[in-house]
């Protein structure tokens, strides 16, 4: 029964070509001729893994509200900061080891955790993510905490304890 | 009354790329750039969008102007990083209050 697993992925991955050809082609009906061939052709191509890790899509489609959320919390923060004339930021250096195991977990966080409030990710090495905090007085370190824990659910992997991470 | 909603978002959209401009100008270093640039922007790219999908004729063309917003989103999270990267590689320092 095997082959009952793989059909669910598959199907999902026809109806986003899918909905990305339609958007693209604003549903021109003639269209559907070359994009039928391109649909098969993307999914045929998307059908090794990109990760060897198993992705929850419901996880997947969970996070957006939540990213939705923090990265209008980070525009209105960053926002604030900019205009107020004493311009509060104390900005500081944070290496942090990353609870994750490498590959696609890791690469993830690296990018979302530029979508929270205060911080940018600037280097991944060894396992090791480091990131610019704009201001070192703000709950940056939660949020972090959090994401870190939802990425963990979403490639279903369990968080692994580190160690703290220190400012440089 | 779809036109009144349009301005609001798009007149916050224009507040939020202002404040990411200004922040461009003010703030002291590279990365406290980046911060004012990714995420203000951001921001202001999202309620653009949401403006003009209001005034989007199909449903289609909405849903093209949404999945812009995530590629800009994508784009620029993958972009910020290297750009810190490269900075810290190359030694630049980030300022201290």
């Amino acid at each position: 029964m095997s082959w009952i697993k793989g059909i669910i992925p598959m199907f999902m991955k026809v109806l986003v070509f899918a909905l990305v050809w339609w958007v693209m082609t604003n549903g021109a009906l003639q269209s559907w001729l070359i994009g039928g061939g391109a649909i098969v052709l993307a999914t045929l191509a998307a059908k090794k893994p990109a990760t060897h890790f198993t992705i929850r899509y419901f996880k997947l489609v969970m996070l957006i509200p939540f990213f939705l959320k923090q990265s209008i919390l980070g525009g209105v923060d960053v926002a604030r900061r900019a205009l107020q004339p004493s311009m509060p930021i104390d900005p500081i250096l944070v290496e942090c080891p990353l609870r994750l195991p490498p590959g696609s977990p890791q690469v993830f966080m690296t990018n979302m955790v530029s979508l929270l409030p205060g911080t940018l990710s600037a280097t991944l090495e060894n396992n090791r993510l480091k990131m610019h905090v704009l201001d070192q007085q703000s709950s940056y370190m939660k949020d972090y905490l959090l994401l870190e824990e939802k990425v963990a659910e979403l490639f279903s992997v369990p968080v692994q304890n580190t160690g703290a991470g220190e400012l440089l | 009354m779809i036109d009144f909603f349009s301005m609001l978002f798009l007149l916050a959209g224009a507040l939020f790329f202002l404040a990411g401009t200004v922040g461009l100008l003010r703030f002291p270093d590279l990365y406290t750039r980046l911060h004012a640039l990714t995420k203000a922007d951001n921001v202001g790219l999202g309620l653009m969008i949401t403006g003009l999908a209001l005034q989007a004729e199909s449903l289609s063309v909405a849903g093209k102007l949404v999945l812009i917003w995530g590629l800009v989103l994508l784009a620029g999270a993958s972009v910020a990083y290297l750009i810190a990267r490269g900075a810290l590689l190359r030694g630049v320092l980030p300022w201290k209050r």
